[in-house]
């Protein structure tokens, strides 16, 4: 690290360290505003959840401003620390583990750490889900497997033939000679040197695929790959379309091709794939 | 096999367009990516589990786009394109990872 290096590394902490400082200030500040005012549910200080809150935004905001990125909201976890070690600890000892307990917990964690507790919900906990179901799925599948092997052999005195579970498959090569057996001509440049040719005007296409609406899967590489396929598949419809639309205004070519993903509708509960460029008509 | 975004090739002589060639590649959800880069950004700093997993889909995009250039008797890939667009999933960790370019062949004689 040259010394340029380090002094802008240096730099950067101290307004980080200073932004930690703001959020954790105005967090105590709020944390004692609900003390002070006894602002309470069943007993509960509700300065426990926004005062992790209010640290955080106002460390985040801060930080955007002066740093110009979000440096994670630190003051969060500090003023989680300190609530809980002063209401759980210090005030209140005897604290019982019961429901209102793990659930006041639970709050706290979410407010001081809402990305990596989302992320523990929704993402480690599908995940831990799904595989466990994978693995499930795996060991009932052998065990009636083998069940009908036995029965085949003593029943009808032949072997069982296990049915291997086919793996979604896209033909990349079909695809593409598809796509570049139309008498079409697709270019991503925004000119042809070898050619001449006419602008017939900007065409655009659009396919819209549904989106798999299943939270957790048993196998979640073979959702993937579904996935990737129907996109694939959604992409080559999109690129036909396009050539129909210059087809029917009498050109035979793309120009500068562009093609573009995207979620639509409700939720983004759908896929957009767009194919855009200059229709062209080459001579 | 050239690639390059650039419309043409420096000193090279273009013999035929021979189509559009795409590549295409998904990151989808893993519990130990997913959960360390979480970890990561809330301490802030860089999520290297995800440009691990951004540079391997790249790369399958690419290795994808080449072998169907290669198959059309194509030489170089022209017009290079590169986009990494984010398609949902939980909490927004499914990416596609799209390479496309033009198809060409040139003389490998210097102009």
């Amino acid at each position: 690290m040259n010394f340029r290096e380090r002094e802008v590394k240096l730099a950067y902490i101290k307004e980080a360290i200073e932004c930690i400082a703001f959020g954790t200030a105005v967090g105590l500040g709020v944390y004692g505003f609900f003390l002070f005012f006894h602002i309470a549910i069943f007993g509960w200080n509700l300065g426990l959840i926004f005062a992790p809150l209010a640290a955080g935004y106002a460390e985040t905001y801060m930080a955007n401003r002066i740093i110009g990125e979000d440096i994670g909201a630190i003051s969060a976890f500090i003023l989680f620390i300190y609530t809980t070690f002063y209401s759980f600890i210090l005030k209140n000892p005897t604290l019982g583990i019961n429901i209102i307990t793990i659930g006041s917990i639970a709050v706290i964690l979410q407010a001081a750490f809402p990305t990596l507790i989302n992320y523990i919900l929704l993402v480690g906990g599908l995940g831990i889900v799904s595989y466990l179901l994978g693995i499930f799925s795996r060991i009932t599948k052998f065990i009636s497997n083998n069940i009908k092997k036995i029965y085949y052999r003593i029943v009808h005195n032949e072997e069982y033939q296990i049915k291997n579970e086919t793996t979604p498959v896209f033909d990349e090569k079909k695809s593409n000679e598809r796509i570049n057996s139309q008498n079409f001509y697709y270019a991503t440049t925004t000119d042809i040197n070898t050619k001449r040719l006419r602008n017939i005007g900007q065409f655009h296409a659009t396919a819209i695929i549904e989106k798999d609406k299943h939270l957790i899967h048993v196998d979640q590489e073979k959702a993937e790959l579904i996935t990737l396929n129907r996109l694939k598949e959604g992409k080559d419809e999109c690129l036909i379309k396009l050539s129909e639309n210059i087809k029917s205004a009498g050109g035979n070519g793309v120009l500068n091709l562009k093609i573009d993903y995207g979620l639509i509708g409700l939720g983004g509960d759908r896929y957009q794939i767009t194919a855009m460029g200059m229709g062209i008509c080459l001579k | 096999m050239i690639l390059t975004s650039a419309n043409t090739l420096e000193s090279k002589k273009i013999l035929d367009y021979k189509g559009l060639v795409t590549g295409e590649s998904l990151i989808g959800s893993n519990i130990y990516k997913d959960l360390f880069s979480g970890v990561r950004d809330v301490v802030a700093g860089r999520t290297s589990q995800y440009e691990e997993e951004l540079e391997k889909a790249r790369n399958i995009a690419l290795k994808s786009m080449e072998e169907k250039a290669e198959s059309l008797g194509a030489n170089a890939i022209i017009g290079l394109k590169i986009s990494y667009d984010n398609l949902g999933g939980t909490m927004g960790n499914t990416i596609l990872v799209t390479a496309y370019g033009t198809a060409i062949s040139y003389e490998e004689n210097e102009l």
